[in-house]
């Protein structure tokens, strides 16, 4: 298509130099300006488009700046807070559910001093929320001229709120993880502490650390918190009434080797395992980081006599009507073997244990031969150190050759230096019925009884309960006695050892025992260390002054808790299931 | 002909433009939503955990045993309060033509005290059969069952078993007057607890 191209000069009497005045081109009608007018248009079409856009976003940025538009925020570029990351470590709970130890994320507060525009400002309202900052410390660090300093570790939430309100820019947070103990020295020795970086460095976060990083539920323990609290009140009781160094004790359930209560003192708050204790300071750390139940081991003294009795009677060589003399005082080498409050006459096997006669024990022992009585031991696990969650365990002391003076010594438990623990597993296997379990600090599932081995005959332990029940009822543990929980035991009073040689007056003072003892289900053990006799206790601060009271009180507090009955000792039922044939219608001498 | 297709087609153009936008911003609103969802979940989560150690720690034997002290004064039970079995258990005594008793009377006592009251008879386990004529029905005889309780202090001091804090804590109940201060119910406890604020 062509368009003809017109001037607006074809005035011929136009002057020579006359231009037109400009204007705009007059189109004739035709396809030309058809053209045109489209493109026209189009032209305001688009501008009315455009127009509309640029007022669309006029209007909103007024909106937004002056109006301050309530979805602002939503067209924010998108900021996420890192959100808490899902600990990376198992809680621990007791039997009943309830929270021992947990991983808590707390924030730590840190400044960037170069972003921080007004530090003395700053300083005051940092100061304001932390009073125990040090103001010129604080504005020293805040001027530093460096990229990071901390303010303050572990904040509470409460803190890292109200430092969120202050919105000084620069002050920033860092999330850390912490472990809590919430029952603090209650479950130290148990539980134990974790490190800076959350890897277990005692007890059982680092018995089982392993299995704490790899699980998300919680660890369920066989503790029980309630009997914790109340074999750790009454320990504490024992060691300020004897004036006492340390004392422990744990509370075993005899037919699954579950352990519902181990305590050490003194013991120390796992939320700060190197703070001094505000009520002691004067005791070393490392006295309290102690566990004397598993990393002690100690010789025992005459609670180890029932191991006697037990593989005399087991194994044939005594009956409960076998008799000893023990007038006399023993002499062999350079040693002697008496008995601490000798009855000097001869006495059977149940007065022996009633009467705790060493002289008798080590007669009994000797007739059984040394051979007989380290098989025995070895068969109740006590010549290797026990298995338990715990990492800190101990390996038993005894002699490499078993001479005769040690066969003795170690039928009244003098030469051989076992755990707590150990003892316990074993003693417990003696009036369960003969079976031996391992000890554990799991919760076992209801009713699951775990794989035992069969070490004294069921007949053997059920003399073993009579025996125990003779010594809480006529013998040297009559302080023990619990009205209506029917216990059975036996006292102990060893001579501490320092260096080569026995201390007269340091005694490690202890009692176990078992109660009902006419169906056992749970066995107690209580050792005090280095008691000291006080006046109520005349003069002693042997096992049956000491531990027996204690292991009275245990038991009555810890009953009912357990659903255990109360029954009626003196009834006739009991009676005969606790007497023993031998000293039937005799006259039984009181202790 | 060919502009109607045209617009056809810038139509159907412009629609599909339209709906994945749409769906673009959907799908990110939706990914914030879940995004904040999350992480909400997660401070709640955290919080959770923060709180279960606070009661944990709130509900610590020790804490348990001030405030046992502070507002109940309760002691172990001892065996002698316990009976055994439920032929032990007296029966109900008939019902007597007075009045009926108020339940205040009787809340009171289940809330006070879990024992049996009248065990200042001697044991009951054996005096199970002997214990049905004395005064077992503290429902019926509300005054009786008041001396009872103010009497209850001096009751458990008598157990050897009774530890050196709750003496403390007797002696402290028989300075006050006991009914006034001893919560009877949790409610009451936990006014008691509020006020003390």
């Amino acid at each position: 298509m062509t368009i003809a191209v017109q001037y607006f000069d074809d005035n011929p009497c136009r002057p020579r130099h006359f231009k037109p005045p400009p204007c705009a081109p007059v189109i004739p009608d035709g396809p030309a300006r058809k053209a045109l007018d489209a493109c026209r248009r189009r032209l305001f079409l688009t501008s009315v488009v455009f127009a509309c856009v640029f007022a669309t976003v006029a209007l909103r940025v007024v909106e937004i700046v002056l109006l301050e538009g309530g979805t602002a925020q939503s067209h924010m570029p998108r900021f996420h807070p890192p959100a808490p990351s899902t600990p990376a470590r198992a809680d621990i709970v007791d039997r009943n559910g309830k929270l021992l130890a947990t991983t808590l994320d707390t924030p730590s507060v840190y400044a960037n001093p170069k972003q921080i525009l007004d530090a003395e400002d700053a300083t005051r309202k940092l100061v304001k929320v932390f009073p125990n900052l040090d103001r010129a410390e604080l504005y020293a660090k805040l001027t530093s001229g460096k990229s990071f300093v901390w303010i303050k570790r572990r904040l509470t939430p409460r803190e890292q709120y109200e430092v969120n309100q202050l919105g000084i820019p620069g002050v920033q947070f860092q999330h850390e993880e912490r472990r809590v103990y919430p029952d603090g020295a209650l479950t130290g020795h148990v539980v134990g502490y974790t490190g800076i970086d959350n890897s277990g460095f005692a007890g059982i976060e680092r018995g089982l650390d392993n299995t704490l990083k790899n699980h998300q539920d919680p660890l369920r323990l066989s503790v029980d918190l309630r009997m914790q609290y109340v074999l750790r009140e009454e320990l504490q009781r024992v060691i300020d009434d004897f004036t006492a160094k340390g004392a422990a004790g744990l509370i075993m359930d005899v037919n699954t080797g579950e352990i519902l209560s181990i305590v050490s003192l003194p013991d120390f708050d796992p939320n700060r395992p190197d703070a001094p204790d505000p009520e002691h300071p004067d005791i070393p750390i490392a006295d309290r980081m102690f566990d004397r139940i598993t990393l002690g081991d100690y010789e025992l003294g005459s609670i180890f006599k029932i191991f006697t009795v037990a593989m005399a009677l087991d194994s044939g060589t005594s009956t409960l009507t076998s008799t000893y003399d023990a007038s006399h005082d023993i002499q062999i080498g350079r040693f002697t073997i008496g008995d601490y409050h000798g009855k000097h006459r001869v006495l059977s096997v149940p007065e022996i244990l009633m009467y705790s006669s060493n002289i008798g024990a080590a007669k009994m022992a000797v007739a059984a031969g040394g051979q007989r009585q380290r098989e025995f031991l070895a068969r109740l696990g006590l010549l290797k150190a026990p298995k338990i969650e715990i990492a800190e365990v101990a390996k038993p002391h005894f002699p490499a050759k078993w001479r005769e003076v040690n066969v003795m010594t170690i039928a009244f438990g003098h030469g051989i230096s076992v755990t707590p623990i150990g003892f316990a597993s074993a003693a417990a296997a003696l009036v369960n019925g003969g079976v031996l379990r391992p000890a554990t600090l799991v919760k076992l599932p209801a009713g699951y009884f775990p794989e035992g081995r069969q070490v004294i005959s069921a007949k053997t332990s059920e003399q073993m309960r009579r025996l125990m029940r003779l010594v809480v009822e006529h013998g040297t543990g009559t302080m023990a006695a619990a009205p209506g929980y029917v216990v059975g035991g036996k006292t102990g009073t060893a001579d501490k050892v320092s260096g080569r040689h026995y201390v007269e007056r340091k005694l490690l003072s202890s009692f176990v025992a078992a109660f009902p003892i006419n169906d056992p289900k749970y066995l107690t053990l209580i050792m005090v260390d280095e008691p000291h006799p006080n006046k109520q206790s005349h003069g002693y601060a042997t096992g049956g002054w000491t531990a027996a009271p204690a292991t009275s009180r245990v038991i009555q507090r810890i009953a009912p808790l357990l659903g255990v009955e109360a029954v009626d000792e003196t009834s006739l039922e009991i009676r005969q299931a606790l007497a023993v044939e031998s000293l039937q219608g005799k006259r039984i001498e009181n202790y | 002909m060919i502009r109607l297709r045209t617009l056809f087609w810038l139509l159907l153009v412009s629609a599909t433009g339209f709906a994945m936008f749409g769906v673009k911003y959907q799908v990110q609103a939706l990914e914030d939503e879940l995004g904040r969802i999350n992480r909400a979940a997660a401070a709640e989560e955290h919080e959770i955990r923060v709180l279960d150690a606070e009661w944990a720690y709130l509900t610590r034997p020790q804490t348990l045993e001030t405030m046992n002290r502070q507002f109940l004064s309760l002691v172990p039970a001892s065996t002698k309060q316990l009976r055994t079995t439920v032929a032990d258990i007296p029966m109900r005594p008939p019902p007597p033509a007075s009045p009926p008793p108020t339940v205040e009377a009787a809340t009171m006592v289940a809330a006070a005290e879990p024992a049996p009251i009248p065990s200042a008879a001697p044991s009951p386990l054996d005096q199970a059969s002997a214990a049905a004529p004395l005064p077992n029905n503290p429902a019926a005889e509300p005054p009786q069952t008041q001396s009872a309780l103010r009497a209850m202090p001096a009751l458990l001091e008598k157990p050897p078993a009774t530890p050196q804090p709750a003496k403390a804590s007797t002696a402290k109940a028989a300075a006050r007057p006991a009914p006034t201060h001893r919560a009877k119910s949790l409610d009451d406890l936990i006014s008691q607890i509020m006020a003390s604020r």
